[in-house]
């Protein structure tokens, strides 16, 4: 078969070739981002997201988001600019989302025995459909970037709230307060996780009184923007096609 | 061909992928048994726990245990693990099969990290709640910041009945009683279904029409503004604010639900409460010792003087949880776990009692498999070849003195 010939015989059939590869392609992108993504986010947020007692409301606050804008950013580079769609980020992180729910369920409750409501995932949805939005209506890396970036970050704990509200309910245990989060820590052993590698509250926002919680989500938004920027550009390179010319012909 | 390589490649590279993320699924399953595997050294040189007791061999689901006992801090704290300033009383457990009900460093709850001071005795106590059914072994444990996890001995114990039946009734500071086993899991569910039905809805409106072919032809043919229509970004306006609509108003009321909240609670405490053994009239001097790696036996030459006003005799050596005694002057009556427990395995050249003022030099031999069975012969191979312990007294009025000790170990091979 020549190149000049073509592969299908009918527009009909052309129109059906090309939606199969469409589940194809997101097929293999869809797990693709699920691997890559669930992995670095464990390496780089790990406990943040596994423990309910590490969601404080300053670090869980900063670290999540900015960890976890990357691959949304350069998902989005690959399939808003060669393909105009804006669900980069929606799709990263619906993919990441299942990935760790799967891994919750099977691994942290049906291996190991954590209950569910301790070790259940972030939601990261609320802020990935706005930065979807941003892009498809501005159509411009600078301003979803900025905009899309600082909202992610601003919408991280207010999304998160009403699942860890229950959470932090305070109790009196043996003549100590803490919140119900805490005594989930306390109660369900960890052997290898001792409660001083727990990254809560440490820092220096004292001077913002109880009101630390916007502060780290506004700092958060900050470092997201400047993260975004550097995964677009990761995954516009990562998309580019390149020629490389055939010496032997 | 070389399409067929690259898809090769490519499909290669997807499955990489995939495989590590099940291979990161089985990462949080490793396992609690590392306590043969620990630096002899590090077992023998840093906590010393004794006393112990493990108040029952079999609890239902729902009843509770403890592990009670006191450790010593060692004075001699090998160089290469960090001092324990940042330490946390744990419990070793393959997962919550028990929950921590409670744990005590010299009566004072300590849910969080707690400083500790080289030399002293401090007494501990944790209370367990039977929640997985199965036979488990149990270990005190210290876990110290730099230092890693500190293992104790271990106990096996059996949990009988139905996890099924497991409840942890909690009651807030704001009245209500909840079980902290299954609280706030339907609402967890709830919300992150809501979610997952929002983000799926926006990623169908854009899967269910034509993708990468015919968009990517429209792109590269300078078409790129006819892809997304007016109509398109209306209803993108409506799933953005919409998104942060339902943010604000499931913020709105979460506060209203729950108008009292703290934060997570952190912090070290200092100046724990050391336990005081009496006052050790006795000295022991090490003059040398040797571990004889075919007997499988350590033998020490040491001089003790007895300084007090009644006569004393050796019964127990004990070092990383193993213990050798002499059972003409000491016996355990506190089920000690049969593997770390040498009911014979001490003998002394000549441990007639030593008389107020007098000072002998004596032969003591501790032999058992426990040598080797745990490990701690391959104290040898460590960087600094030392050996501690502790040393039990026992006097005419069955009182008992401890005393450390704390000495350079030569090998014997033949
Ligand atoms: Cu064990």
């Amino acid at each position: 078969m020549s190149a000049s010939q073509s592969a299908v015989r009918s527009r009909a059939e052309a129109v059906q070739v090309s939606r199969t590869f469409d589940w194809m392609i997101l097929f293999t992108l869809f797990t693709a981002v699920l691997g890559g993504y669930h992995i670095h986010y464990m390496l780089t947020g790990g406990d943040w997201d596994f423990w309910t007692d590490w969601k404080d409301r300053r670090l869980w606050v900063t670290v999540a988001p900015i960890v976890s804008i990357t691959f949304p950013a350069a998902v989005q580079a690959c399939l808003w600019w060669r393909y105009r769609l804006p669900i980069g980020a929606t799709l990263s992180v619906v993919a990441l989302m299942l990935g760790e729910w799967i891994n919750r369920y099977m691994n942290f409750w049906g291996w190991t025995y954590f209950p569910v409501n301790f070790v259940f995932p972030s939601n990261l949805i609320p802020g990935a459909i706005v930065l979807d939005v941003i892009l498809m209506l501005g159509n411009s890396m600078t301003l979803t970037a900025v905009v899309g970036g600082l909202a992610y970050g601003l919408l991280f704990y207010p999304g998160n709230w009403p699942v860890i509200a229950p959470l932090h309910v305070p109790v009196e245990y043996n003549g100590m307060m803490m919140t119900l989060a805490d005594l989930q820590g306390y109660h369900y052993v960890r052997t290898g996780t001792p409660e001083y590698i727990r990254m809560v509250e440490k820092g220096t926002l004292r001077t913002f009184g109880k009101d630390v919680a916007p502060v780290s989500a506004f700092f958060s938004g900050f470092v997201s923007i400047i993260i975004y920027f550097l995964w677009h550009f990761f995954g516009k390179w990562f998309a580019k096609t390149d020629f490389i010319s055939d010496e032997a012909s | 061909m070389k399409i067929i390589k690259d898809k090769v490649a490519k499909l290669s590279f997807v499955a990489l992928l995939i495989t590590m993320t099940a291979a990161m699924f089985y990462a949080p399953t490793a396992s609690a048994h590392g306590e043969k595997s620990q630096a002899a050294f590090m077992r023998m040189r840093t906590i010393h726990w004794f006393d112990l007791n493990w108040s029952k061999e079999e609890v239902p689901v729902n009843d509770t245990m403890t592990i009670s006992g006191k450790f010593l801090v060692f004075k001699g704290w090998p160089e290469t693990v960090d001092k324990p300033e940042v330490s946390f009383l744990n419990i070793g457990i393959p997962g919550p099969v028990f929950i921590r009900a409670g744990s005590w460093i010299g009566g004072q709850l300590v849910p969080r990290s707690v400083s500790l001071e080289l030399g002293e005795v401090y007494e501990f106590k944790v209370l367990l709640k039977a929640r997985r059914p199965g036979d488990w072994h149990v270990h005190s444990m210290m876990n110290v910041q730099g230092g890693g996890p500190i293992i104790g001995p271990g106990k096996w114990t059996t949990i009988t009945g139905s996890m099924g039946d497991f409840v942890n009734p909690v009651t807030t500071l704001t009245g209500q009683t909840i079980d902290l086993e299954t609280y706030n899991l339907e609402n967890t569910y709830f919300w992150h279904a809501v979610w997952f039905a929002v983000a799926f809805a926006w990623l169908l409106f854009w899967i269910k029409r034509p993708m990468f072919v015919p968009r990517h032809i429209a792109v590269s043919t300078g078409k790129a503004s006819t892809l997304i229509s007016a109509g398109d970004k209306k209803i993108g306006m409506v799933f953005a604010v919409g998104t942060m609509v339902i943010v604000a108003a499931s913020m709105g009321t979460t506060n209203s639900k729950y108008p009292v909240t703290t934060p997570l609670q952190a912090g070290l405490l200092r100046g724990m409460k050391t336990y005081q053994m009496p006052e050790a009239t006795v000295s022991v001097k090490i003059d040398d010792a040797t571990y004889r790696v075919p007997g499988r036996a350590m033998q020490m030459t040491m001089t003790v003087t007895n300084n007090g006003d009644t006569s004393v005799r050796l019964g127990e050596f004990n070092t990383a949880g193993v213990r050798f005694l002499d059972p003409e002057v000491h016996e355990d009556e506190t089920a000690y776990p049969d593997d770390l427990l040498a009911e014979e395995g001490l003998t002394v050249s000549d441990n007639s009692p030593l008389a107020p003022g007098e000072t002998r030099t004596i032969e003591v031999t501790a032999s058992d498999a426990a040598w080797e069975v745990y490990r701690l012969a391959d104290l040898i191979y460590d960087p600094d070849s030392r050996f501690a312990g502790l040393l039990f007294f026992w006097d005419e009025n069955g009182s008992r003195q401890l005393v450390t000790v704390d000495a350079p170990l030569i090998p014997s091979f033949i």
